[in-house]
């Protein structure tokens, strides 16, 4: 039987534990409500950098230390970064579970020592090395930036190679003192654990930390109607990234999106996997919709060799144009649907997962969303609720970007 | 608690169930030994483009028909080619297993294999070969194995756009025929299922499939030699190809708890003297991996080329190091860092199923996880020490990727 528990500590962190008995492991995560959004132009990265720099450890304990205390748990650990969320995560046995929070909550308050800091600004750089190689991640990136144009969703994660050497230790601390805010912090727990004694700990671990709720800004935004492409040295096929109007994570709608989105390009059987994959023509196509903090957006994506572009990019603008042409029907509804649900019984399979869904879904809806709500509110969308999407015509008022081999 | 069970059918298909009852999930993965080691001469990637042949219709379903008969189960599917075999694998609800069962067995019984589909197949194959080119660690891997290898385990498991182009649909038919076989096969299912439900399902599915396959050619190396490939890429990739003990060794778990202690985890060597301390690259690690009769050990590091000699050096080094000893520290950290994944793993149904497939090709068994931890925990300092003496990583096939003048 799996409960949900939810307190509000005197410090302002919320603390939100769902507890699941018969689990034979047990996952925690501080979901920090900060991202590239939140930056400046000045600070571009420093969120994904601080998140490296939080694993160097607070004053009094090194780099080495920590990485020793994380193994010597045997925990599986990791962090990440996005446009909106910083995220640091793990999962033990339940009985180190006391122990992982410990270690965690200690890192949230990083010394940013400037050794380190140099030392990881190396390898931060090295990161940025790495996915120039990638054309698939330059071509989402470059896509999002002609999207959202000045709006902050169109920051990079990574900054740039620039901003990442202007940098410094002080910027980060800054950015730190505004950001790390008991009231920007939620705190999650999935899996065996006893709840009471685990709200106990964390308010002894949290006590001092400084409170207050940064906010962040949601400048109006309106999707260019665009088709642009571009050349890339080391691209050797042809991507197309498609971004249109979508639906915020607060936004009911978004279930409705959600199944339109798996309706026009999930592996194995959509519209996209009919028109390109069985086909032969791309490598790989796909579509979804990604709910952020106040919009969202539709994409697709392709993958091909560039003899293929046109037709490729032929067929996905037909497919789009087909959605309103000739909208889903039941049955592609209904399995749309029943795909969701095997989906949601795998999401709530391990501790580890469902941590993900619980913090992520707590950080933007202010309350918990169990995986039973998710499904029945995927199981209540009709076709009309598809066709209202529609209606609005999100297709035909948004971006295609290419990003082709260089001189081609 | 997991039980397994195991046994032969009598057409000679191997089937393994590992129950558990608290799983409100299932899955299954099921292995065909058809690979690139078994592809005719000349017929390189004959295996990949049946592998996405099959999924073209089968009984009395065309594709289609094929994948909304899985969706309207709420199966999500995939399947692989490699280099010894194919795997068709399903995450699903339990109470559908018997009919996924049974559409599984007719793609793999009685696939369409129409030649107005086949094109498409081969199409898709060609796409996945060109998407190779834009994945340069993938690319160094597939080289560097082609460099280690004198059989057929050299070859890139796509083929060649030559032996693609010149593949008929009576080529792969025939190869079908010869390698689609239940003896040879192996059927592994995990989750919220019972044996004898499972095993009638089984029965019923796939009982009137017959044949055997001819055993795969056994793994030839070559002598170890170092490869350059010059790319413009903005990282070079170095990757070192070492032999080691095979899965079916008694020394198995002691390499397994070295190569933790080298790669495991964020205080294992690799990662602090390559990326903590020098801050030489974003990604770096070693991972043990084996082809039936044969293990290997294999290391990766992605860097900018000014720092890819000083990167090759510390890797190599930090390797052949092994042979000196673990300390006692860095064998208690590995060992809880093993047996902690250990449950992880044994709380996801399709990790199980995949495990349990492969654990059965190399072993010709199933571990359980239990019997893992056992052997995990047996080996002591003076065993995993004596092991690293007499069985020294050293003289590796080594692969270079990247810019003229990163060769070293």
């Amino acid at each position: 039987m799996i409960r949900f528990h939810e307190t509000r500590l005197a410090n302002g962190l919320r603390v939100i534990p769902e507890v699941n008995p018969e689990a034979r492991s047990a996952a925690m995560g501080y979901f920090v409500r900060t991202g590239a959004r939140d930056e400046t132009p000045e600070e571009s990265g420093v969120s994904h950098f601080l998140e490296h720099m939080v694993f160097k450890g607070p004053e009094g304990m090194s780099a080495e230390e920590v990485n020793l205390a994380f193994d010597a748990l045997g925990a599986q650990y990791n962090a990440f970064t996005s446009e909106e969320n910083t995220v640091f995560y793990g999962a033990v046995l339940p009985e180190l579970l006391p122990d992982l929070l410990s270690l965690f909550s200690r890192l949230m308050r990083p010394a940013l020592r400037e050794e380190d800091f140099a030392t990881e600004k190396k390898v931060i750089l090295e990161e940025i090395a790495l996915y120039a190689d990638r054309p698939d991640f330059v071509a989402y990136e470059r896509a999002r930036e002609h999207y959202f144009k000045n709006h902050p969703l169109a920051n990079r994660v990574l900054g740039t190679e620039e901003s990442i050497r202007a940098l410094t230790r002080d910027q980060m601390a800054a950015y730190h003192d505004r950001r790390y805010r008991t009231g920007n912090l939620v705190l999650a727990f999935a899996g065996n654990l006893d709840w009471e004694r685990i709200v106990d700990l964390a308010a002894r671990l949290t006590d001092g930390w400084p409170a207050g709720e940064p906010g962040r800004s949601y400048p109006p935004f309106s999707p260019p109607r665009d088709d642009i492409r571009e050349g890339y040295s080391r691209a050797r096929q042809l991507y197309l990234v498609g971004l249109f109007p979508g639906y915020a994570a607060q936004d009911d709608r978004r279930y409705a999106a959600s199944v339109l989105a798996s309706i026009l390009g999930d592996a194995g059987n959509s519209r996209l996997h009919w028109a390109l994959v069985d086909k032969g023509l791309v490598e790989h196509a796909s579509a979804g919709h990604e709910e952020n903090d106040g919009l969202g957006s539709f994409y697709v994506y392709a993958a091909a060799r560039p003899e293929n572009e046109e037709a490729v990019y032929q067929a996905v603008r037909e497919e789009l144009g087909r959605l309103a042409d000739d909208p889903p029907g039941e049955e592609e509804l209904a399995r749309a649907k029943t795909k969701a649900k095997t989906q949601i019984v795998f999401a709530g399979e391990t501790p580890m997962r469902r941590l993900f869904h619980l913090g992520l879904s707590y950080v933007y809806a202010g309350r918990y969303i169990s995986l039973s709500e998710v499904l029945s509110r995927i199981e209540a969308v009709k076709r009309d609720d598809l066709a209202a999407l529609l209606a609005e015509r999100p297709f035909d008022r948004g971006l295609f970007f290419r990003l082709a081999p260089a001189g081609t | 608690m997991a039980t397994i069970r195991t046994e032969t059918l009598p057409n000679g298909l191997v089937l393994a169930v590992e129950e558990q009852p608290a799983n409100a999930a299932a899955a299954f993965s099921l292995l065909v030994p058809a690979g690139a080691t078994t592809d005719p001469e000349g017929q390189e990637g004959a295996s990949a483009v049946l592998e996405r042949w099959l999924w073209k219709g089968a009984g009395p379903y065309d594709a289609r028909g094929f994948a909304e008969a899985l969706d309207d189960l709420g199966v999500r599917r995939g399947s692989a080619a490699g280099v010894e075999y194919t795997t068709f694998s399903a995450a699903l609800l339990p109470e559908v297993l018997p009919q996924a069962l049974e559409l599984f067995a007719e793609m793999v019984l009685r696939p369409r294999l129409e030649e107005g589909t086949f094109d498409s197949a081969r199409r898709a194959v060609i796409e996945e070969l060109a998407a190779l080119e834009d994945d340069p660690p993938k690319k160094l891997f597939v080289r560097l194995r082609g460099e280690v290898f004198k059989s057929p385990h050299r070859r890139v498991v796509e083929g060649s756009r030559e032996s693609l182009e010149r593949m008929s649909a009576a080529d792969v038919r025939s190869l079908f025929a010869r390698r689609y076989r239940p003896e040879g096969a192996i059927l592994a299912v995990a989750g919220g299922v019972r044996f004898a439900e499972v095993r009638e399902a089984v029965l019923r599915a796939f009982g009137c499939w017959g044949g055997e396959a001819a055993p795969p050619p056994e793994p030839r190396t070559t002598e170890p030699h170092a490869a350059f490939w010059s790319e413009d890429t903005a990282q070079v990739q170095i990757g070192l190809y070492y032999r080691d003990v095979s899965p079916d060794s008694e020394h198995f778990y002691p390499a397994r708890l070295a190569a933790q202690v080298l790669s495991g985890g964020m205080a294992s060597r690799l990662f602090t003297e390559v990326r903590e301390k020098r801050g030489l690259v974003y990604a770096v690690y070693a991972s043990p991996g084996a082809f039936r009769g044969f293990g290997y050990l294999a290391a990766y590091a992605g860097t900018t080329p000014e720092r890819a000699e000083e990167t090759r050096r510390v890797l190599k080094a930090e390797i052949e190091r092994l042979a000196e000893g673990v300390s006692e520290a860095e064998l208690a950290r590995a060992k809880i860092r093993t047996k902690s994944a250990l449950v992880m793993q044994s709380e996801s149904a399709q990790a199980r199923a995949g495990g349990m497939v492969r654990d059965i090709f190399l072993l010709g068994r199933v571990r359980s996880l239990e019997e893992i931890a056992a052997g995990v925990e047996a080996v002591t300092l003076s065993r995993l020490n004596d092991f690293l003496a007499s069985h020294p990583y050293r003289d590796p096939w080594e692969g270079v990727l990247g810019p003229k003048g990163g060769e070293g």
